[in-house]
């Protein structure tokens, strides 16, 4: 682990992404500058409106920075028009969002694949019935999302986001919508991902549990990064976060 | 203001794009409708003006005072008059002229050879009346006709023929007259009475020319002195005229003259447009209705907290239907000034391309505004009413619920609903198809066929969008795949859309359907009753044109080359009180050329007194061979006529025969419509047709043609009337189009978080554009699928029943090629429909679209 760390699989140089202009203009990252490690599983934390989604966005190539640069590997994400970015999102980015995961007129399988299928690709069969294996849904393949449970769900979004082996793994409060339980299964899986299969996850969450599942936890402040935190715990985070509104 | 037209306003205001589609709708349909009563009033009004001012200086016409209409004809054939009854006529006091009016069919011959018009208006020729104010005509350029061989003609006709004053053409009487132009003449002040030719030649010509003998003329035309009214020259003339012959005013004559134009062309003109103008609002209903069903389903949630907050239900739905309301009234109103600037453009259009409709004013009635304004309300609000029910049987609770689309897919009662009814279509046609031949039933069961077709849509929607699509998933992969299950979401609103566009592709079909089957009935109509070589005609269409002359018939039976060239004339009597056609030909020969079917009696000998029939005519008046038919003839004059032959076939031969002898005594302005010609034994075809060929040149070269060419030449007019037809429901197919358009870009607005997550996880703009393109495609292939099903059907059943009904033996055909052609814009305009909505679609900001609620 300490070898593939080393490598960068997604960060962000002096990132400044301002919102409206003049007496109004918000400065939801004031810059940042970040790494995120391949191979790791890195939570970014901080209050309402402290820019983490923000960040996140940006660093995914959903949203394009004011100032500053935001690379996936070695490719700057500011130098690609849409078509680009788009191919880059499908080919070496996954997604897992707070809700709305799947399209609901396509079949488990095909949501899972999606990816792959936009980019005409087949992909690694073996490598899909592992994931399939992994996230436990072997039986449900061909049901539609609206016969899935919330939590069910979104471990289709996991094993759709990891089909296409991307670079890095984004992930959106991806437990906020579920309760504890099934919270807790998305998160172990992101985890076994990370940990079992090598992949490298960005988790944006407000929920010092979930924060507790990454090998490191970032915290965000008024666009600003303040803190960051290795191996973890809930309570240490929850400690932290409470020290912010201490702070603030 | 009102709770509910407040909310319906504000509404309105914040979703104004979603109604532009439904705006659109209505607009088009009510402009298209208060475009074609303004037109039509515009023009009536104008005709009369220029008939009035034509022959403002006519008081009085003296006519023959009988006509024999025949079927189908506007205007009769009147007896003629003694021309020198012009004398005793300038004799009466109170008369300042009297002019004879002889006139006649007279085609004039272009620069090219080719013949003047004969498309629709008729080409007269006449008699250049001197005094000023009794000719409609006024001369132009050049000079007065002097000499025997030398005429005016109108300006129109002569740019038309590329006719200038110094050459020298052929006039068809139909016998050819050489004739020099000397002189152009304008209709008031026009280049000529719309597209009507016009030829006058000097008294001696006309008279020798364009009536059966001299001394004829078809009236005479009475100027008053001054003091003297019409009426009372009308009185004055009356005493003085011989039995058969009357006089009535100017105004009267012109009065005549107008409706003439009126129900021949005008009403046919406006009846046409305006049943197109409610198949396009008829589409627009469905598009209406489906755009407010979606916004009604799409509200749910805000209406659910309305009812919940303590709207009643009648508070709900009145503020659907007040919006629906608003979008009637503005949309409809826009369509009357939009109709009134499609006709004024059409009465600027029409001289641009050379066809002089008379000048005048606008004319806007009451009537063709008020109609097409309440036709609009009534569609929209019609169309408006059930979603506007439904939202207010909103529940509450609703709100509490996620939005839910509706996705219901057909309900059994749908499926059993919409089979019982087509199996009732079917029957009501079988039944006036084959069991009792009739228009009626087959009309019936083609209303119960579109009914259930409609209903069954959202039963079809599922099966058939699958199957349609099922290549789609092949060749564009996944793109192709969720267009589909994208078109097969909500079936019921996917059938609703393609049923716009299947009423417009069912009603392109049928046309199509018809038109081919009515080429084929041609075609079959000559290949089995037409057994000569060579047919000579002169192609004309409605009541131009002038015929054969009689004189080329026996010319052409005087070449070696043939056998047997008989003409067939065309006289008028009255037969049993009703005005007929009368072939007038010889019997003889025409049983050699033509095939008659089964022929009772003999048709050699049927003299000056014998005549032929029908089987179908003979039964009808209870006539057996060897009876007495009575037949009153235009110079008034009755004789009796022993029917001689009765035959089976009557398609091309006509329903009765007499032979020239019998019709010399009445005759009029002789003319042959057709001559068909058998060649001697050993002659080739080409060389037949040289020699007759070479004949015809000098009798106004006329069309010679063999059989198939002949048959070919027959179906012409329809290929026309298909194409303007075409033209026509342009309409609704674009109305169609809006519709699916508006359908989806709704659609997608429900879309817009799943668009979002599409793009993020690598859906290129490209690929999110060909999936909302081929979405609509697929709908429109439904639509068009269903629309050829049913316009074939109704085609056929259409053909069947007029097959059975009349004596006509109708033949249908299916054409393949323009069939295809049919699907391939119907997918087009599927294509096309999808554009705006993808370019929307694509345009959507990734991050928002997802963060959408």
């Amino acid at each position: 682990m300490t070898t593939t760390a080393l490598r960068t699989a997604a960060r962000v140089v002096g990132a400044v992404k301002v919102y409206g202009g003049g007496d109004t203009a918000v400065h939801a990252l004031d810059g940042v500058d970040v790494d995120f490690p391949a191979g790791r599983f890195t939570a970014i934390m901080g209050p309402s409106g402290s820019g983490k989604s923000t960040l996140m966005h940006c660093a995914a190539g959903l949203d394009t920075l004011t100032s500053g640069a935001a690379y996936i590997g070695d490719t700057e994400l500011g130098a690609l028009d849409d078509r680009r970015l788009t191919l880059l999102r499908r080919d070496r980015v996954g997604f897992v969002f707070q809700a709305f995961n799947l399209v609901p007129t396509l079949t488990v399988e095909e949501n899972i694949t999606l990816p792959l299928d936009l980019a005409g690709r087949w992909g690694d069969r073996e490598w899909i019935d592992a994931l399939v294996g992994v996230v436990g849904l072997g039986d449900r393949l061909h049901h539609r999302p609206s016969e899935l449970s919330g939590g069910q769900q979104q471990r289709v979004a996991v094993a759709r986001a990891f089909a296409g082996r991307p670079d890095v793994v984004f992930a959106d409060e991806p437990t906020g919508n579920l309760d504890s339980r099934s919270g807790g299964e998305v998160l172990a899986l992101l985890g076994r991902a990370v940990r079992q299969m090598d992949r490298t996850v960005v988790m944006v969450t407000h929920d010092p549990v979930a924060a507790a599942h990454a090998d490191e936890v970032l915290f965000l402040a008024d666009g600003r990064l303040v803190d960051r935190m290795a191996s973890p715990t809930a309570d240490k985070v929850l400690d932290r976060m409470k020290a912010f509104e201490v702070r603030s | 203001m009102n709770a509910s037209l407040r909310l319906s306003l504000t509404s309105l205001r914040a979703h104004r794009r979603r109604f532009a589609g439904t705006f659109l709708a209505v607009f088009l349909g009510v402009a298209f409708l208060a475009g074609t009563l303004v037109m039509g009033d515009t023009l009536r009004a104008s005709f009369g003006s220029m008939f009035g001012e034509a022959t403002s200086g006519t008081d009085a016409v003296v006519r023959g005072a009988d006509a024999i209409t025949t079927p189908g004809e506007a205007q009769g054939v009147r007896r003629p008059v003694d021309t020198s009854l012009v004398r005793t006529v300038e004799r009466v006091p109170g008369v300042a002229a009297a002019a004879p009016n002889i006139q006649g069919a007279g085609q004039l011959v272009g620069a090219d050879g080719k013949p003047v018009g004969g498309q629709g208006p008729p080409t007269l020729a006449g008699n250049w009346i001197t005094d000023p104010k009794l000719n409609p005509y006024q001369l132009a350029e050049g000079r007065l006709p002097a000499r025997s061989g030398e005429v005016v003609v109108n300006r129109g006709a002569a740019k038309k023929g590329g006719l200038k004053i110094g050459d020298t053409t052929t006039l068809r009487t139909p016998d050819p007259v050489r004739v020099t132009i000397v002189g152009l003449a304008t209709f008031v002040g026009q280049d000529g009475m719309a597209q009507v030719t016009f030829t006058g030649m000097t008294q001696a010509d006309a008279e020798k020319y364009l009536t059966a003998r001299p001394g004829q003329a078809a009236g005479i035309q009475v100027r008053a002195g001054p003091g003297v009214s019409q009426e009372e020259l009308v009185r004055r003339l009356t005493p003085v005229l011989p039995k058969g012959v009357e006089a009535i005013t100017g105004q009267q004559s012109a009065q005549e003259n107008n409706d003439m134009i009126s129900s021949q062309f005008l009403t046919l003109f406006t009846t046409f447009l305006l049943v197109f103008s409610g198949v396009a609002l008829l589409v627009a209903t469905f598009s209406i209705h489906n755009t407010f069903a979606i916004v009604v389903a799409q509200r749910t949630r805000e209406n659910a907290l309305l009812r919940a907050l303590g709207a009643s239900r009648r508070q709900v739905s009145a503020a659907a239907l007040a919006e629906a309301c608003v979008v009637a009234v503005t949309a409809s109103g826009a369509g009357l000034a939009g109709g009134i600037g499609i006709a004024a453009g059409l009465q600027a259009l029409f001289p641009a391309i050379g066809f002089p409709f008379p000048d005048g004013d606008l004319v806007i009635k009451t009537l063709s505004m008020a109609l097409p304004l309440a036709v609009g309300i009534v569609v929209c609000l019609g169309s408006a009413l059930l979603p506007a029910v439904r939202a207010g049987r909103t529940a509450p609770l609703t709100a509490l619920r996620e939005t839910a689309v509706d996705s219901s897919g057909a309900s059994r009662f749908r499926a059993v609903a919409g089979t019982v009814l087509g199996a009732a279509a079917l029957a009501a046609a079988l039944t006036g198809v084959l069991v009792s031949p009739s228009v009626w039933p087959a009309g019936l069961g083609a209303l119960l066929a579109l009914v259930s077709f409609v209903v069954l849509g959202p039963v079809a929607a599922t099966t058939a969008v699958r199957l349609l699509g099922a290549p789609l998933d092949r060749v564009r992969g996944v793109t192709g795949a969720l267009a589909r299950r994208n078109a097969l979401r909500t079936p019921k609103r996917t059938a609703a859309t393609a049923s716009a566009l299947m009423i417009g592709v069912a009603v392109v079909s049928l046309f199509t359907v018809f038109g081919a089957s009515l080429k084929a009935t041609m075609d079959q109509t000559v290949s089995r009753s037409f057994a000569g070589d060579v047919a000579v005609s002169t192609p004309s269409f409605g009541a131009g044109g002038s015929g054969l002359s009689p004189r080329l018939a026996p010319a052409l039976q005087r070449l070696p080359e043939v056998d047997t060239a008989v003409g067939l004339g065309r006289g008028v009597a009255e037969v049993d009180g009703r005005g007929r056609a009368l072939t007038v030909t010889d019997p003889a020969a025409l049983a050699r050329t033509f095939d008659l079917g089964t022929v009772t009696g003999s048709l050699r000998d049927l003299g000056t007194d014998g005549i032929a029939l029908t089987r179908a005519e003979a039964d009808r008046q209870g006539l057996h061979t060897g009876d007495t038919a009575r037949l009153t003839f235009t110079d008034g004059r009755t004789q009796n006529f022993t029917v001689r032959a009765v035959y089976g076939q009557s398609e091309l031969a006509g329903d009765y025969v007499i032979t020239r002898a019998a019709w010399a005594p009445h005759r009029t302005q002789d003319a042959d419509t057709l001559i068909a010609v058998t060649f001697e034994h050993g002659v080739s075809a080409d060389a037949g047709k040289a020699a007759v060929r070479k004949v015809a040149a000098r009798y106004g070269n006329p069309e010679v043609q063999t059989r198939e060419e002949y048959a070919q030449s027959s179906a012409g007019g329809i290929d026309m009337m298909l194409t303007l037809v075409y033209a026509l429901l342009a309409l609704a197919v674009v109305i169609a189009l809006l519709g699916i358009a508006n359908t989806l870009t709704l659609a997608l607005h429900e879309r817009t978080r799943e668009l979002g997550l599409l793009r993020a996880v690598g859906q290129t703009r490209a690929q999110l554009r060909a999936m909302v393109r081929w979405e609509s495609v697929l709908v429109a292939a439904f639509g068009t699928a269903g629309g050829l099903a049913l316009g074939s059907f109704l085609g056929w059943v259409l053909v069947k029943a007029s097959d059975g009904a009349s004596d006509t033996a109708f033949a249908f055909a299916l054409p393949p090629a323009r069939l295809a052609v049919v699907v391939l814009v119907g997918l087009a305009a599927g294509a096309l429909a999808g554009l705006r909505p993808a370019r929307r679609a694509a345009r959507l900001d990734v991050l928002r679209a997802i963060a959408t609620e």
